[in-house]
């Protein structure tokens, strides 16, 4: 194949895909955007948004939390046995979504372990708890990930020239480490919030879907799509659609100002 | 006077395939001591282990008469600076160089009185508030040793701090690291693969060879008397030969080519000996004692030197200096005197 016929095959096959990915979400923002200041007063609206923000920004939180330790010690400590560990970890990065959700059903609902956390009064089937130990599950191993790669991207020597200086290994981690992969830390917890803002398998799985419990915006989706309301689930999808596209825009700008 | 030397009492540290060997080390307070050796010798490694940065497997490490080896890094009060500098990229070069103190709870007055000190000292004054993105080599590193010295160490280690710097900027650092030696009691330790910059700077010289410290010595003592022949030959001694010691007339031999040459030296037997290619004198006539006939092989131009390759039954090279009567002289197939001094003969056991 000539070098020009090879390059315009090429960019067609690149532009016919970009059309098809813009008219498909331009259908449903031109019929829902309208929609989003009309209905932004509907209480069911107001409450899946809500609930969509709270449970995400904690699941969010609660990756960022237990990923810095599990990246870290991915990449700095020599242990036995971590590409395992690595494999391990990332099996809910390509499990279908609805299997992490049954099997996290089954954990809490049918095994003693369950029963025990239950009665503490951490109970996770069909409430809010499930809904954010869903997207903690379903989104904790892109988490690792990208944290992982920014770890092993720092010297460990700069750790070391911290400690000369006086710094415990924590303090060299905090002062030295975390800093330097600050924008990898915002890029990680933009992709991993908008993942579990728009996280439905296994949210359905383990928490139902509730009108006004547990009821977020996928959820939303899911009800008056299934009662037919056209109106109400192109305003939802809208809404998810702008903040995916937002949160791109932030991830990419991220990016861009990475340290060397 | 309260003693600060450093001693590293038999340390043994495994890594993979590499061990560094039974190392046992004395640098006095205010030594400069190099430690030389070609890559993969376990140098870094050695550094790292009077850091604290790696444990060693067995062995002590004494700062003065305090046992440090299970002592963490930051409780040392040991500097380290490496070769490829490693600035903290998301501070400036001021808040590098202060990094250390701010965290150990300095007042702003003392921090500023140090930094002031320090950017007159390393003459950075110009670039306290720049990037460190923006800086030169030379600049990188002097912001590196900076910011190690501000805490006034005990020891200071320098992991090849001048390979990665072109000749002119080595030069001026070299000499500023010396002084700067010479102005402090804090211990220099400064590893490199360069024999030109540990002849320099060193007080004294330690070779690392695969994993062991062969030699100690003042850097004339390595040069000259090089105690195996993998040392002469990283030295530079390229005439490595083994024979056995002749003992006549109260007198010792050794026999180079079909020659006794007379050496030096208290041992007996067999042994290995190497001589420098510059200590050797060519002439057309012979020179009594020690003197060798041989047929010119190889006649190379060196710039300021002139490399002469003779067979004088074995190979033997010799440096002279390039002044046109002696290479008018030095024609491949003549014939010539190798004269050898015996003292220019370094004898060592095998």
């Amino acid at each position: 194949m000539g070098t020009k016929i090879f390059k315009i095959v090429n960019i067609s096959i690149t532009f016919v895909i970009l059309i098809f990915i813009i008219s498909t979400l331009g259908t449903v923002l031109i019929k829902g955007f309208p929609g989003i200041f009309s209905s932004i007063k509907s209480p069911e609206l107001l409450f899946a948004i809500k609930l969509s923000l709270e449970t995400s920004v904690i699941s969010t939180l609660a990756c960022l939390v237990v990923s810095i330790p599990i990246a870290y010690t991915l990449s700095r400590y020599n242990l036995k046995g971590t590409n395992i560990i690595i494999t391990l970890l990332r099996i809910p990065l390509t499990l279908p979504p609805i299997v992490s959700g049954v099997s996290l059903l089954l954990l809490f609902g049918t095994t003693s372990f369950g029963d025990f956390l239950s009665k503490l009064g951490l109970s996770f089937i069909f409430n809010i708890k499930g809904i954010i130990i869903a997207q903690f599950f379903v989104n904790l191993p892109s988490m690792i990930t990208i944290l992982k790669a920014a770890i092993e991207g720092v010297d460990i020597r700069l750790e070391y020239v911290a400690r000369t200086l006086g710094f415990s290994p924590l303090k060299a981690f905090c002062k030295v480490t975390l800093p330097i992969i600050r924008n990898n830390i915002l890029a990680a917890l933009i992709l991993t919030w908008s993942k579990a803002l728009g996280e439905f398998g296994a949210v359905l799985m383990l928490a139902g879907a509730i009108r006004f419990k547990t009821e977020t915006l996928p959820m939303a989706i899911y009800l008056n799509m299934s009662v037919g309301d056209l109106d109400a689930v192109m305003v939802s999808s809208s809404i998810l659609i702008i903040i995916s596209i937002i949160s791109l825009s932030v991830f990419e700008l991220a990016d861009i100002e990475l340290y060397k | 006077m309260e003693d600060s030397s450093l001693k590293l009492n038999n340390i043994n540290k495994k890594i993979g395939k590499f061990e560094l060997k039974n190392i046992f080390l004395e640098v006095l307070s205010g030594e400069y001591f190099v430690i030389l050796g070609p890559t993969g010798a376990g140098k870094t490694v050695l550094l790292e282990i009077i850091a604290g940065i790696k444990s060693p497997d067995t062995g002590e490490i004494f700062l003065g008469r305090k046992n440090i080896t299970h002592l963490p890094p930051e409780k040392r009060k040991i500097g380290f600076v490496y070769q490829d500098y490693l600035l903290f990229p998301h501070l400036n070069v001021k808040e590098n160089i202060i990094f250390g103190l701010k965290n150990n709870g300095f007042k702003i007055k003392q921090i500023n009185d140090r930094l002031e000190q320090m950017a007159e000292l390393l003459k950075i004054k110009k670039l306290i508030n720049r990037s460190v993105n923006d800086l030169s080599g030379g600049e990188k590193q002097r912001i590196a040793l900076a910011r190690a010295l501000i805490m006034e160490p005990e020891i200071l280690l320098l992991d090849e701090p001048l390979s990665a710097l072109d000749p002119s900027t080595k030069e001026v650092l070299q000499n500023e690291l010396k002084v700067l030696s010479k102005n402090t009691t804090t211990i220099f330790i400064h590893v490199t693969h360069d024999f030109e910059e540990a002849l320099y700077l060193g007080t004294r010289v330690g070779v690392v060879m695969n994993g062991e410290l062969l030699q100690t010595g003042t850097p004339e003592e390595i040069f000259t008397h090089p105690n195996t022949s993998d040392l002469a030959h990283f030295v530079g001694a390229e005439n490595i030969y083994e024979s056995e010691i002749i003992c006549k007339n109260n007198k010792k031999y050794i026999k180079l080519g079909m020659i006794l040459m007379r050496v030096n030296s208290d041992l007996t037997g067999k042994i290995g000996f190497s001589i420098r290619p510059e200590y050797i004198l060519i002439s057309l006539i012979p020179h009594g004692e020690n003197s060798l006939p041989g047929k010119v092989l190889e006649v190379l131009n060196r710039g300021l030197f002139v490399k002469v390759i003779i067979d004088i039954g074995d190979r033997l090279v010799a440096l002279v200096p390039a002044r046109e009567e002696v290479i008018n002289t030095l024609t491949v197939g003549s014939t010539v005197y190798c004269f050898i001094p015996p003292e220019a003969i370094n004898v060592f056991p095998l």
